[in-house]
């Protein structure tokens, strides 16, 4: 499948700002079943848009703009390629279990084997864990399936009902909250048997009649599993569960950036200077789309010179709101 | 009648001497049998003959020296004055030039070796896949920074400027206490009590044949020219300080005076498209080194702490891109945890097939269950460090404690192993101080060398900060806690 994906993203302040100094991670990647053909990011105003990879392996672009302003935009468009992936087996052996302490004993990808910021345990994931009943006696697909599944019955889809820096208790206890809520709960509790997990922040293609829960206009978020005896040559498989939505992912899921959860990708995350307060929106749209005539991938940076004036020294660097995914 | 042995050991010293006791510990000048050592002799002859007014006279103007020329540094966690002046003790302490040679070697095998375990922990991981040093010790390690793994760092040196602090056991051997990695301090008072005891003990200092420390400046310098980013041969270095309020604003500044270049803050720096920027009055100027003295947490809101009003937005991409260099690199605070010193010996053997000519002092890490349970069931004889903490906070001395301080750490380790390590107590080495009342009396000191590290070789000046403690007894040397300093001199 091809797809084309537009991601807007516009901060309103309500004074001017300036020295604004900006990540973003957005440009989809280029690895295993998907690959990304085009990538371009317009900043207004116009910015010098540079990038680098981090030891993840997502690209980051990066950019400031010094001198007053009002607004910022951000429109990335992407053109991508999706391979459905092959089917998974009904289950895996019980001895799974011991290939997952393997890789835990080998270190090899202890850091998403072990709690993150935003999935450290608590009493509220104990008491979660008890009552969906989740241990080792089913082998790990089959758990993790399961999983998926228990998790998107026990919470509400609410948006609004948790803020992007929530820790994981407050979609606990209420039992709602969005995406990026559920990924970190399914996260906490897979790495909690060991079974390696990873955020990844991305976009989703809607289904068309049974519409997804998560709202089709943001970005989307999900968890990926390393299951050991998948793949092609058996060593091991990098399966995408999406609890949010009650399904496995396959070539609806568009993959932006993983890490070790929401804190390790978010789409932006800028400071500026001045005193004001910001209204953040964000509109995603994807869509199935016919192969790019030319294959050649682009990457447009848009050089610019800023735009004029003089920096200022004397405020205070504040946070840019940052978006939460949904 | 026989004279006991014992009276024989409590052998009156003469005035000014006449309180001096030997115990276990390592004197500095005197023998066990009470004689000078042979390096102190001259130091020696010459208190005996000083008449004790002139000696005070001379303590007061050193006093008056430090005063003006403002050395003071801030104490933190009290209500009010929070800022001091050093206190300063009159007498030299002594180095011979064959145990400073050995100091030398360690310290350059030790930060050598030290060096290569970064590169390699920020890139292969070799050593933890060769299962050498535990993965959990790295990446628990609040000091570990992810952000620089695959990060290249000009001429792979991370450690630029060290201050290692090593004591004297009883048996005299000098070890090493902590690596200081990140921004170790310091070093100005070494630098102005060398000027200030020049004055005031002319002759003598010409008499003992005393190794220079004035170059060290200028060696800072030349370390901190010679990472400038690639192409770029007339660099511009700045120190970047916290500003004011840091306990070392002094020493910022006086290194700034001492090299010639600008002392900034965060607010004096700004990035445009990836390039570091100071803001002067005739426009922005290129920056191409940094000797920051913040840490990583505070140097880049954008990157690490999201609170941090110190430091400069978008700096970390200008470093990781190569058009600024940061001294020290940003996450070398991995490698002088706590916890993984205990490691460091094996560090050494690893990259260098090695012996380390420097010991370590026995560690036991709470994170080991065998280890644990002695800890807290020999609170009252072992030192317990916390080891994100430096300048001597968050410690417990157990001999020097309370039963409910004791109790209080029992809790606080069995509920955060990681966080604690704890070291049998050791009486560092004692040296003669001039204290109130005219009299010399021995204290506990420590020695800080300072290390230029530039790759293969090492700049070291002769020497370094020698911390006291001056409460009499007292083991804590840090200038937070009550420490002082003393010149340190290393005899041709």
């Amino acid at each position: 499948m091809f797809y084309s994906i537009r991601h807007v993203t516009r901060f309103h302040y309500s004074s001017p700002v300036s020295e604004s100094v900006m990540e973003v991670r957005m440009r989809p990647r280029s690895e295993f079943l998907q690959q990304c053909l085009k990538f371009e990011l317009h900043v207004t105003p116009r910015a010098r848009v540079q990038f680098y990879r981090d030891y993840l392996g997502n690209t980051v672009h990066h950019f400031d703009v010094p001198g007053h302003h009002n607004r910022l935009a951000l429109i990335a468009e992407a053109v991508v390629e999706v391979e459905e992936p092959a089917e998974l087996p009904a289950s895996l052996p019980h001895s799974a279990w011991a290939a997952i302490d393997e890789m835990w004993a080998s270190g090899e990808l202890y850091e998403f084997q072990t709690p993150s910021h935003f999935t450290e345990p608590s009493a509220e994931l104990e008491k979660l864990i008890a009552e969906l009943g989740v241990d080792r006696s089913l082998d790990p697909l089959t758990l993790l399936r399961a999983l998926n599944e228990k998790i998107f019955a026990a919470f509400d889809y609410v948006p609004k009902s948790t803020r992007v820096d929530s820790p994981i208790d407050l979609a606990l206890a209420n039992r709602k909250g969005v995406c990026q809520d559920f990924t970190h709960i399914m996260i906490a509790i897979a790495r909690g048997l060991k079974i390696p997990c990873r955020y990844v922040s991305g976009y989703v293609f809607p289904r068309e009649k049974h519409a997804d829960r998560s709202t089709p206009s943001a970005t989307h978020s999900w968890v990926e599993a390393w299951l050991p005896g998948l793949g092609p040559n058996h060593s091991g498989l990098w399966v995408g569960f999406d609890p949010t939505n009650n399904t496995l992912c396959g070539n609806r899921h568009i993959r932006a950036a993983i890490g070790r959860d929401y804190a390790d990708v978010p789409p932006t995350k800028g400071v500026y200077k001045g005193r004001a307060t910001s209204e953040l929106t964000v509109a995603v749209r994807v869509l199935p789309t016919d192969a790019p005539a030319d294959d050649k991938e682009e990457l447009i940076l848009l050089p610019g010179s800023n735009s004029g004036s003089s920096p200022v020294a004397d405020q205070h660097w504040e946070q840019m709101q940052q978006q939460q995914q949904q | 009648m026989t004279m006991t042995g014992r009276a024989l050991e409590r052998r009156k010293f003469p005035a000014p001497f006449s309180n001096y006791e030997l115990g276990d510990p390592f004197d500095e000048m005197f023998l066990a049998d009470g004689a000078p050592r042979e390096h102190y002799q001259e130091i020696y002859d010459f208190l005996l003959q000083l008449p004790a007014e002139e000696l005070r006279l001379h303590k007061q103007a050193a006093d008056q020296s430090f005063l003006h020329q403002g050395i003071t540094f801030t104490v933190y966690g009290r209500d009010e004055g929070t800022e001091r002046i050093i206190p300063h003790d009159l007498l030299p302490r002594i180095i011979t030039a064959q145990e400073w040679g050995k100091v030398e070697a360690g310290l350059e095998q030790r930060i050598h070796a030290l060096n290569l375990f970064l590169r390699d922990i920020y890139h292969e991981g070799k050593i933890l896949s060769d299962g050498v040093v535990p993965r959990d010790i790295i990446y628990s390690c609040k000091h570990f920074r992810r952000e620089m793994r695959g990060v290249h760092v000009p001429k792979g040196n991370y450690l630029p400027v060290v201050g290692t602090d090593l004591i004297r056991l009883p048996d005299g051997e000098f070890v090493v206490l902590d690596d200081n990695l990140r921004v170790p301090s310091g070093v100005s008072y070494m630098m102005t009590s060398r000027q200030v005891l020049q004055r005031i003990f002319p002759r003598l200092y010409q008499a003992c044949g005393v190794r220079p420390i004035d170059h060290y400046g200028q060696a800072l310098l030349a370390t901190l020219r010679n990472l400038s980013p690639d192409g770029r041969p007339e660099p511009t270095v700045v120190l970047l300080s916290p500003g004011v309020y840091n306990s070392a604003y002094f020493e910022h500044s006086f290194l700034a005076r001492q090299m010639g270049i600008q002392l900034v803050e965060g607010r004096d720096l700004v990035v445009h498209d990836n390039i570091v920027y100071m803001r002067t009055t005739s426009g922005l100027r290129r920056v191409d080194v940094i000797y920051r003295r913040i840490d990583d947490d505070f140097i880049d809101p954008l990157s690490f702490r999201k609170d941090s009003i110190l430091g400069v937005p978008g700096l970390f991409n200008a470093y990781r891109t190569g058009n600024v260099t940061l001294a020290n690199a940003i996450g070398t605070g991995v490698a002088d945890d706590k916890a993984l010193y205990a490691y460091v010996p094996k560090i050494i053997k690893y990259y260098l097939q090695q012996d380390p000519i420097l010991q370590n002092v026995e560690t036991f890490l709470a994170t080991d269950p065998t280890h644990l349970n002695h800890i807290v069931n020999n609170l009252d004889k072992l030192v317990v460090k916390a080891v994100g903490e430096s300048g001597g906070y968050g410690m417990l001395i157990g001999p020097h404690s309370t039963k409910e301080q004791q109790e209080e750490f029992r809790l606080r380790i069995l509920e955060d192993p990681r966080n604690y390590i704890a070291q049998p107590t050791i009486s560092l080495s004692t040296a003669p101080c001039f204290v109130d009342g005219g009299n010399i009396e021995p204290r506990h000191i420590d020695l800080r060398p300072y290390i230029l590290y530039q790759g293969e070789k090492s700049v070291i000046v002769p020497g370094g900060l020698t911390r006291v403690a001056l409460r009499k007894g007292s083991l804590v040397v840090n200038s937070s806690q009550g420490g002082g300093s003393k010149d340190t001199w290393v005899l041709n």
